[in-house]
């Protein structure tokens, strides 16, 4: 197997719009939650979601913009972001061994909303002849192929939660085993549809909303905390060969060293501390390395009653004793659950807070859990702390949980 | 009385961002970027131009001319007998 290096970054999130950005203020411990300012927020028992600050119009020009949905925009500027950044990683290469490998939960339900509403809100038959080509779940990976002229395997994956781990995991494993030179990798969400967001709060999974303060509704691993919170966005890797990216002279800006799945097969939604920890160990055996090498995690940490125990069971599970000395970050408590993006977003977190020497906060960490009593990097982040080796963890609905190995370079 | 071209012509300028002097009747749609994909929006576009109920058959209208003519066939025959061509259209009873 070949090493695997990360050397272009590209995202858009609550917590903005360039790695620089995002770091800013995911080390500042700034949340990117806040009130919805939509019509629809009125139907809402919670209008809250982390959402992306995107400017469509000034991104995408009229008739390109009316072929994608939000979704699609997303994952288009990021990885068009990560491909500029890896300053050449497409240059004389053969485009057949370039492949794309994207994650979405939800993919184009902005588009499908949309046509329902014509179709039963507006008892209309007019529906848009392009909603079947904006509403695939492959349309964004399909984009980003057409962008680049990219001729190998072209995948969407599509696994609830963990989807985009899953993409840049089956990404690596192309790239590690020889198969492919290149690869985009990454996942991209815009679920906050009136349909979607009605459907969430149906489930009962989603956070109530804090009174006092919209941006600190979600809190994991916090006694007080009430659920998850929806996010908008996308994460978007390049990654190569260790050897092909150095020779080329490329900025390296991390390692993904291995990949993880299992699948609990217990329950839709209940998770299960075997499963999650059964994730982690393939994690580290395909990396090669033992649990001692672990420096820190970026955890699933919904903040929902069932998540963060079952997840503190599964990592003390796996570290045993030395549980306690990992220091773990809960990020969705600033960017909210970006489902098959969120997977990408922490692993692009990951890398930076690794290449920049900070343990990112896990926060509105308000009330310790005795359930939850693990070392979860509370409120503050942890400057000058570099994690050599980080977990990043995504565990979904349905069961399927990846966890990516990763390495920071300075 | 604004003809037909004339009315093609403004959606194209503000849907497709084309340069008006680029339209004119013997002009390939192909060659104004519209392919048979931008083809299937254009006709629906036109639908609530129009106020006509397009057929669902395949249609082949290589020029901007044979658009013309195929609108202005279908608005006359749908004058004289306003019940859709196919389906029902709850939408197009408002425009």
């Amino acid at each position: 197997m070949r090493r695997v290096a990360v050397s272009g970054i590209g995202v858009v999130s609550p917590l903005g719009n360039s790695a620089a950005d995002v770091l800013a203020n995911a080390r500042a411990g700034r949340s990117g939650i806040r009130r919805l300012d939509i019509p629809f927020a009125s139907r809402l028992s919670a209008p809250i979601a982390g959402t992306a600050d995107f400017d469509e119009e000034a991104h995408f020009d009229a008739t390109q913009a009316r072929m994608l949905d939000r979704f699609s925009m997303f994952a288009l500027y990021a990885a068009n972001q990560a491909v500029e950044g890896s300053h050449g990683a497409l240059a004389d290469v053969d485009r057949s061994r370039v492949g794309v490998f994207l994650g979405t939960g939800m993919g184009g339900t902005l588009t499908m909303d949309s046509g329902y509403r014509t179709l039963y809100g507006d008892d209309s038959d007019r529906i848009r002849p392009f909603t079947v080509l904006m509403g695939m779940h492959s349309a964004a990976a399909a984009w980003i192929g057409i962008e680049h002229a990219l001729r190998g395997p072209n995948l969407t994956y599509s696994t609830a939660c963990s989807s985009s781990a899953v993409a840049i995991g089956e990404a690596w494993m192309r790239v590690a085993c020889g198969q492919l030179d290149v690869a985009i990798a990454g996942g991209a969400e815009a679920p906050l549809s009136p349909g979607s967001l009605k459907a969430w709060e149906a489930l009962r999974t989603v956070a109530t909303m804090d009174a006092d303060d919209p941006s600190a509704s979600c809190r994991p691993f916090s006694r007080n905390r009430s659920g998850m919170v929806l996010g908008e966005g996308a994460g978007m890797l390049v990654i190569e060969p260790w050897g092909r990216a150095t020779a080329r002279g490329a900025t390296i800006l991390g390692e993904v060293m291995g990949y993880g799945l299992s699948n609990d097969a217990t329950h839709i939604t209940r998770p299960s501390v075997e499963g999650q920890a059964a994730a982690m160990r393939s994690a580290l055996q395909s990396a090669q390395i033992g649990p001692g090498e672990v420096d820190s995690i970026n955890a699933h940490g919904t903040g929902t009653q069932a998540n963060d125990c079952t997840e503190t069971a599964a990592i003390k599970a796996v570290f045993g004793d030395r549980a306690s000395q990992i220091p773990i970050s809960a990020t969705k408590a600033m960017h909210g659950h970006l489902l098959g993006a969120a997977g990408a977003l922490e692993c692009v977190l990951s890398l930076l807070a690794m290449r920049h020497s900070v343990l990112l906060p896990t926060v509105h960490l308000q009330q310790p859990d005795p359930d939850c009593d693990l070392d979860y990097v509370p409120n503050q982040a942890r400057e000058g702390t570099a994690a050599r080796t980080m977990l990043s963890s995504s565990f979904a609905f349905g069961g399927t949980n990846a966890v990516l190995v990763l390495r920071g370079s300075s | 009385m604004t003809s037909t071209f004339e009315r093609l012509s403004a959606i194209l300028v503000k849907n497709y961002k084309l340069a008006p002097e680029r339209l004119t009747l013997d002009a390939p749609l192909e060659s104004l970027g519209i392919d048979s994909l931008g083809t299937v929006e254009l006709l629906w576009n036109i639908e609530d131009a129009f106020g006509i109920k397009l057929p669902s058959d395949p249609v082949d209208l290589p020029t901007l001319g044979d658009v013309v003519r195929f609108v202005d066939e279908l608005v006359l025959r749908q004058a004289a007998d306003p019940a859709p061509a196919a389906g029902s259209s709850p939408g197009l009873r408002t425009t």
